[in-house]
């Protein structure tokens, strides 16, 4: 069996030397990270859980996750990709289950994506409405077998009953709101209301961890609709196009250079929250302003670059753009203007200006590609510098994205005012017209224990609710829609 | 697979370092050059896994003090992960000193500039002591590390709580970025002094005799916190009279109040002044404390038992100063990222009043 291993590997080497070139994405445990970190600190979270759910450090402080309250089938997955974190990074978990709300929501944007094959579902291509496809032959055969070798009978087993990765997954848009995510949409609203409604403090904590996980691993799919190659359908001309010498060794160089230059500290601070109407605009909406279509028009990632043009004699400049512009497998970004002329030379394309103004021609743009004529040919890549000047255009704007995601799904406000007795709710930040769904009211004992003891409509207006004898805290949570789509208020706060 | 380490082997080589170690160096207090005993030093390794996609798969951590001479040793990585595809990604070693600022071997505090100094063997750490115009909220993110970094760190949390309560974003600009308006860096330290008086003490408690104006020494005045020693003149303790006042803003002095009520022996609600008060005893010191939450304030008034002699005295000094808070002056730039940050000893959360301490009028 080895043997016949051995074989089916070297036909697999020759599989992926066949495919070769290497393009975009984003390491998990540095670039995800940063990312999500720059995101959380240029957001609201921090106000949100000072005020809103009385955790008086925010982002800092402690929520113990108590993995007994778990399913046993979660607990176990859960343990094991939490144990793969790295405790250099601050985001892993205590022996104890305790991490900062901050680091909870960083892990989840790691672990969405361990084990690694989880990434095969964060692909989402805005102009076909598709995740990630692939043409078949060889080249998933390949990457098949080099996981089958890799995870031992486990990888043979999925293979056989069709659960490995064999290069295709779901729209990233479907796995953040699929119920096989358990760090994605559902787990996240389903969590945060039991943050608020739990009946016990150690329960509560729990699902507050939980949410927080799931908002990172959220934010998670978010960031990679910022990687060309996730959004230009660029499996293998990312990831398998580059590496060492073993068959195992497989990655994206781009992926390399951003986690090198940038680590997790490193990655530039979030520009400002982007608001969009809906969860799912974020990623991509009719508008054209999703991160993803965004991402998809204006750059290349080294498997969607025009293919290379063959040159003769006779050939003209206006035939090798005609023959790029027709290898082209997506119409945006153009291409510009290509100086042909000079011959080993490396030439810069460069992106038009943001407001639809052309390249600059003085060399101070964001390059597009590098592009080089050589003997019989003119071959089209990137290097370093584009992957420099793209991260560099890139990271602060996904961060800007994943600032405005957070604020969303945080949109709604439960006011609490006690009074003689009383306690007056409001509800705010909801957008349009909220239906589906009452404010549940709990009362929190001397022990930490909460009942519900009412339940109001949502208004703005403000409903009072006289409140329990010996109630020491109230609670309050609205799980319902608006215009923006599902929606999860939550608030506390002390009695007198 | 082992990756490529980015760092050399030693100070004076250009040869990459064996990622898998070991790791040794001193570590010394950047002014003075000298060794640093008790700087914990955190160093982990970080697998992963995955062919085309990659993932975290494990890491190995391993936390070490150093000696009286600074020095530290971290052993060679010996139990490699498993699987054709496993590598070993990368090496950190962090290093912690409660009074300086973290050090990282991949990035620098502040700027979050990639380190260029860090060495497998005969690395010298050099820390840098902590400044008041530097941002705890943006050191904390820094820091890093596992539960034991985490643990001594801890302390810092409260500070950089307040700094992001106090500004939307409060983590500054990293240099590559547009550069954010500087913050205001000056620092007013809380002034309590107007808040009680010896004539008023002594209309209270009907004492007669003279009273020596001081602080009480524990703790250092700061932005957030000040005190008042009110010491009978050729009197014992018992006739002396304290006020602690903290001003933290409203989530962090909910919090304050909160760790003195744990902390503070035989604590008994009362609920007679502010948003939530309480009593505690020790000796023959009696402690009233309690929170004004709109204003973000703690304050702890304790009295002798010679010198308030019914609990209703003790209650008056109280609400006395609880009248006079809005006399305070306002915060000068309080609390923005960058400005106002405690200094290293100065932390308000660092000792709390402790309970051996606290009753000390």
């Amino acid at each position: 069996l080895i043997l016949r291993r051995a074989g089916l590997v070297a036909s697999v080497v020759a599989a992926v030397a066949a495919a070769a070139v290497p393009a975009f994405g984003y390491d998990p445990a540095t670039t995800h990270a940063g990312l999500t970190e720059r995101a959380v600190l240029a957001s609201t979270l921090h106000r949100v859980l000072v005020h809103r759910l009385s955790r008086p450090l925010g982002v800092f402080e402690p929520v113990p996750l108590r993995l007994s309250d778990l399913p046993e089938a979660e607990r176990e997955a859960l343990t094991a990709r939490l144990g793969a974190l790295d405790p250099g990074t601050g985001y892993a978990p205590g022996p104890d289950g305790s991490a900062s709300a901050l680091a909870w929501v960083v892990a989840g944007s790691v672990v969405a994506e361990v084990p690694a094959e989880r990434a095969q579902h964060f692909f989402y291509d805005p102009s076909r409405g598709a995740g990630l496809t692939d043409p078949g032959g060889l080249v998933p055969i390949g990457q098949g077998l080099r996981q089958m070798i890799d995870s031992g009978d486990g990888g043979f087993r999925g293979l056989a009953t069709g659960t490995s990765f064999n290069m295709t997954g779901l729209p990233s848009t479907a796995w953040l709101a699929s119920d096989r995510n358990d760090v994605g949409l559902v787990t996240y609203y389903q969590e945060l209301e039991a943050a608020v409604s739990g009946e016990d403090p150690g329960r509560r904590a729990t699902a507050l961890a939980r949410a927080l996980l799931a908002l990172g691993g959220t934010l998670a799919v978010l960031e990679d609709a910022g990687d060309p190659a996730h959004v230009r359908n660029d499996f293998r001309g990312a990831y398998l196009g580059a590496g060492g010498t073993s068959p195992f060794d497989r990655g994206s160089p781009f992926e390399h250079f951003v986690a090198e230059k940038y680590g997790r500290m490193g990655v530039p601070t979030a520009a400002h929250p982007v608001s969009r109407p809906t969860v799912m605009a974020y990623i991509t909406g009719a508008d054209g302003e999703g991160l993803a279509d965004r991402t998809q028009r204006r750059f290349f990632s080294d498997g969607s670059l025009p293919e290379d043009a063959v040159v003769d004699r006779a050939t003209t400049p206006a035939e090798v753009m005609r023959d790029a512009r027709a290898s082209l497998p997506y119409g945006l970004p153009r291409l510009p203007h290509l100086a042909l002329a000079a011959l080993g030379r490396r030439s810069y394309a460069y992106a038009p200006g943001e407001d639809g103004k052309p390249a600059p021609t003085d060399g101070k743009g964001r390059r597009l590609f590098a592009y080089e004529r050589v003997p019989g040919r003119v071959h089209f890549f990137l290097d370093d510098a584009v992957y420099a000047d793209t991260a560099r255009a890139l990271l602060p704007e996904i961060g800007g994205y994943g600032a405005g995601l957070i604020d969303h799904l945080w949109r709604g406000e439960l006011r609490l005012e006690v009074k003689d007795g009383t306690v007056e709710v409001a509800l705010a930040g909801a957008r349009g017209v909220v239906h589906g769904g009452q404010v549940r009211l709990y009362a929190e004992d001397a022990a930490g224990k909460r009942r519900a003891f009412a339940a109001v409509d949502p208004t703005t207006d403000g409903v009072s609710v006289a409140i329990p004898d010996g109630a020491r805290r109230i609670a309050a949570v609205l799980r319902a829609s608006d215009d923006a789509g599902e929606l999860v208020a939550v608030a506390e706060t002390p009695v007198r | 697979m082992i990756d490529k380490a980015s760092f050399p082997v030693r100070p004076d080589s250009v040869r990459p370092a064996d990622l898998l170690g070991p790791y040794d160096g001193v570590v010394v207090d950047a002014d003075s050059d000298r060794p640093l005993a008790g700087a914990l030093v955190a160093g982990s390794w970080a697998f992963e896994r995955g062919i085309g996609f990659r993932a975290p798969a494990g890491a190995r951590e391993v936390v070490v003090e150093t000696g009286a001479d600074g020095r530290y040793t971290i052993p060679a990585l010996t139990d490699l992960p498993e699987g054709a595809s496993a590598r070993v990604r990368r090496f950190t070693l962090i290093v912690y000193h409660r009074g300086h600022v973290a050090w990282r071997s991949d990035r620098m505090f502040p700027g979050r500039e990639r380190r260029r100094d860090f060495t497998q063997r005969g690395g010298r750490v050099r820390l840098e002591r902590w400044q008041s115009q530097y941002a705890h909220a943006e050191h904390a993110v820094f820091i890093g590390g596992g539960p034991r970094v985490q643990k001594a760190a801890a302390w810092e949390l409260q500070a950089a709580a307040l700094e992001l309560d106090g500004e939307h974003v409060a983590v500054r600009a990293h240099p590559e970025a547009a550069p954010a308006p500087a913050p205001a860096t000056t620092t007013v330290p809380l002034d309590v002094s107007r808040l009680l008086t010896d004539d008023e003490i002594r209309g209270v408690t009907g004492y007669v005799g003279k009273f020596e104006d001081g602080k009480l020494t524990d703790l250092p005045t700061t932005e957030f916190y000040d005190s008042r020693h009110f010491k009978a003149v050729g009197k014992p303790e018992s006739y002396d009279v304290g006020l602690r006042v903290w001003r933290l803003g409203p989530a962090a002095a909910e919090v304050q109040y909160g760790k003195l009520m744990k902390a503070l022996p035989d604590a008994r609600t009362t609920d007679e002044v502010g948003d939530g008060s309480f009593r505690a005893k020790s000796g023959g010191i009696a402690g009233l404390f309690y929170l004004v939450r709109e204003r973000g304030v703690v304050v702890s008034m304790t009295c002798g038992g010679s010198q308030c002699t019914e609990p209703g005295q003790l209650t008056k000094l109280a609400k006395l100063v609880e009248s006079r808070l809005p006399d305070l002056p306002e915060p000068a730039a309080a609390p923005p990222a960058g400005a106002g940050a405690p200094t290293d000893k100065a932390a308000p959360t660092e000792k709390p009043a402790a309970p051996a301490e606290e009753p000390k009028p």
